[in-house]
């Protein structure tokens, strides 16, 4: 990294079940709307626009970035779409921001988002595609094998997916974005909803969600000239790295994947973090499924692997009273609008170091780290981000 | 020889059509075509923002005339299946009288000779309309039926988008040879010349070594193997969903080779018995019956090919001994 990026502005929507009310350039609008005012900057302001969803088979525009660039008011800018599968949210962060840290431009706007409504993930997910793999069963179908691989290979208690599904929803309570709000939900309302995927109820799966997240990634002049006009903090990039693995070879570890755990060891090296459960102070991590929080407190090397599963049974991943809270906006498992949820979770830890949380706020979060994953757990993209100026 | 692989990708998307959009499709439904006014220039098909500065504005819908003229134009000698008509007809960029921009329609008539740039167009709305850009299309000049506008219907705002996508591909030649062992009664893989390990099927390279492995790396596996990963699923509801009852999808890896196949149909056996480490057999469908059905370059269904799964009854494989391989 050479010049210094920070996100100076971040919006998302109120993530629902059916945003009936906007079509899709309304709904990536309201996002990117939201992220220019709370970065005090207008449309002339950006200087290029990077654009991020799933797959086009999930809404059936294809290549929606050309229909959506008059809304972004990218006409006469560079557009970029990135596609790297769920991690996309994450990747279309880091594009934007390579293209400040490069020195290119000043003001970078990246949005992503996807409205599901208008198409079933399930369906798009299952049908056999061209030079895609097969899942047979949606994403569910694809990783409870590997969840009972996890429990299997950890000896992790059955109930552990269930209490991050209660966790979870329980903090979805403190984010007035998240989709859902489940003020009833227990360990038994998770036990009695259907066995969907066998480990996984019903209630240990992300929800399908209509909704979009932006933010501006900033130069260090951009930055200093948000602050003075907005009063608001940058969140200050400290680290950034994407990695990928193919799918399926002889000998791939797919519960704990050597992308993953590369990815953070650089992203930690650039951050000169040496130990993440004590020297972040919160993190937000792709979790569609409940069991992938221990699976992924192994992979960021939060904790020794096979030890994971001992982190959420102790409590040290909740927002109330944990050490090291994880997904305290409700994560993916709250609010799932696939290609903006990767996002979500970079743009949520930049909420949380600049003290813009909320309730959900973390007390004097410092240091946080964001990841995302996509395909067959095979996509990774992270960064760290800190209230201070690297 | 087998044939290439036709598949159809199919899908009726819809679309939530938001406040310009929605009146647009609306009018349509009714008979009317509407644009929208921006600074001064009129878009139609209304654009929901303003192109040129990104700009939001309170939305100014005006009803546009029936005329305009042609800007461009270019013939479709044979038309498909998706296309407005069946017979020959022209795609044509049409400047609405007081619109800014053209809009690209279906042009109607007997014989491209009939047709120039600048000549005078007319919309003709269908008797039947439903809300969508297909309502009507353009004919010559004075050559329409007139307008029949009806209103009092409900707002549209979903429009429903069928995409449909037929295709056909060769299989690769590597991927060729895999499924004609399936019609012989034969899983064959490739091993890599590098690492030693046995993929099935064969990719005709080595992933991680990226070099191109050939007939010459092909092996046959045995047809029975362990179960290293399985889920039950209960199925719920999609476009084209077959499965109403729980089954069991599982990850088999067969003896000899270094990857399982995954997403195996292993329905008959006891779901509540089924376990990791299970020895199972494949019972072949008799030669002359078996059917690749959606086999193609990336996926493989083993339906028609593999009649069940028996237990062997040999002891339960240690699952540490496949943890490398566990999926």
């Amino acid at each position: 990294m050479s010049e210094r990026v920070a996100v100076i502005g971040a919006g998302q929507t109120h993530h629902k079940a059916k945003r009936d009310d906007v079509s899709i350039a309304g709904l990536v609008r309201e996002a990117a709307l939201r992220a220019l005012e709370d970065a005090g900057v207008g449309w002339k302001e950006i200087d290029a626009v990077v654009i991020g969803k799933a797959p086009d088979m999930f809404e059936g525009v294809m290549m929606p970035e050309l229909y959506l660039a008059p809304a972004l008011g990218a006409v006469g800018k560079p557009i970029f779409r990135v596609h790297t599968a769920g991690s996309v949210g994450g990747s279309t962060a880091l594009v934007a921001a390579h293209l400040v840290s490069s020195g290119i431009h000043q003001r970078v706007l990246s949005v992503a988002f996807e409205k599901q409504s208008d198409s079933d993930a399930m369906w798009a997910l299952s049908v056999p595609q061209p030079f895609s793999a097969p899942l047979l069963a949606g994403a569910g179908g694809y990783f409870a094998p590997h969840i009972r691989a996890y429990m299997r290979r950890s000896g992790a208690p059955r109930d552990i997916g269930m209490k991050v599904a209660v966790k979870d929803r329980l903090q979805a309570l403190k984010n007035p974005y998240a989709h859902l709000h489940l003020p009833d939900i227990s360990l038994q309302m998770v036990e009695e909803s259907i066995m969907l995927w066998d480990p996984l109820h019903y209630l240990e799966a992300c929800p399908s969600s209509d909704g979009a997240a932006a933010m501006v990634l900033g130069s260090d002049k951009a930055a200093s000239e948000a602050q003075a006009a907005t009063g608001r903090r940058p969140a200050w990039v400290h680290g950034m790295a994407m990695r990928s693995e193919p799918t399926m070879f002889a000998g791939r570890d797919q519960i704990n994947p050597q992308a993953g755990r590369d990815c953070a060891k650089d992203v930690y090296a650039q951050a000169g973090v040496s130990d993440p459960r004590s020297e972040f102070d919160c993190a937000e991590v792709y979790v569609p499924f409940s069991w992938y929080e221990p699976m992924w407190l192994e992979n960021l090397g939060f904790c020794a692997e096979g030890d994971g599963w001992k982190l959420t049974e102790e409590g040290a991943t909740a927002l109330d009273g944990g050490d090291i809270p994880w997904n305290c906006s409700g994560g993916v498992l709250s609010s799932n609008p696939i290609g903006a949820s990767g996002m979500l979770r970079f743009l949520e830890v930049a909420l949380q170091v600049r003290g813009e949380a909320g309730e959900h706020q973390v007390d004097g979060a410092r240091l946080a780290l964001g990841q995302a994953y996509g395909g067959g757990s095979q996509f990774f993209a992270m960064w760290v981000l800190g209230s201070e100026r690297p | 020889m087998l044939p290439d692989v036709e598949t159809l990708l199919e899908y009726p998307y819809t679309r939530t059509t938001g406040p310009v959009l929605g009146p647009f499709f609306t009018a349509l439904r009714d008979g009317r075509l509407l644009g929208i006014r921006i600074d001064g220039r009129v878009y139609c098909p209304p654009v929901e923002y303003d192109p040129e500065t990104g700009t939001s504005l309170e939305p100014d819908l005006v009803e546009m005339g029936s005329d305009g003229t042609v800007k461009s134009w270019t013939w479709v000698t044979q038309p498909t299946s998706q296309h407005p008509f069946d017979h020959p007809f022209a795609f044509a960029l049409v400047l609405l009288d007081g619109a800014y921009r053209p809009i690209v329609h279906a042009l109607e008539v007997a014989s491209p000779d009939e047709l120039s740039t600048g000549m005078r167009v007319s919309v003709q709305f269908h008797e039947d309309r439903r809300g969508a850009i297909t309502d009507f299309h353009f004919v010559p000049a004075g050559t329409g039926t007139a307008r029949q506008v009806v209103t009092g219907g409900e707002p549209v705002t979903v429009i429903e988008q069928l995409i449909s996508l037929r295709y056909r591909e060769p299989l690769q030649p590597h991927r060729r040879r895999f499924a004609q062992g399936l019609l012989d009664g034969r899983f064959i893989g490739q091993r890599s010349p590098i690492s030693g390990k046995v993929s099935i099927p064969g990719r005709g390279y080595d992933l991680l070594e990226r070099v191109e492995v050939g007939e010459e790396g092909d092996l046959v596996l045995a047809d029975r193997g362990s179960v290293t990963a399985f889920t039950v699923i209960t199925p719920i509801q999609y476009y084209g969903q077959k499965e109403t009852e729980p089954y069991i999808r599982a990850s088999i890896l067969l003896d000899g080779g270094d990857t399982p196949l995954t997403g195996v149909d292993v329905r008959g056996l006891p779901i509540d018995e089924f376990r990791i480490g299970l020895r199972l057999q494949a019972v072949w469908w008799p030669a002359g019956q078996r059917d690749l059905g959606e086999i193609d370059n990336r996926s493989v269904s083993l339906d028609g090919i593999i009649e069940r799964w028996n237990p062997t009854g040999e002891p339960d494989a240690d699952p540490d001994s496949f943890e490398e391989f566990a999926l």
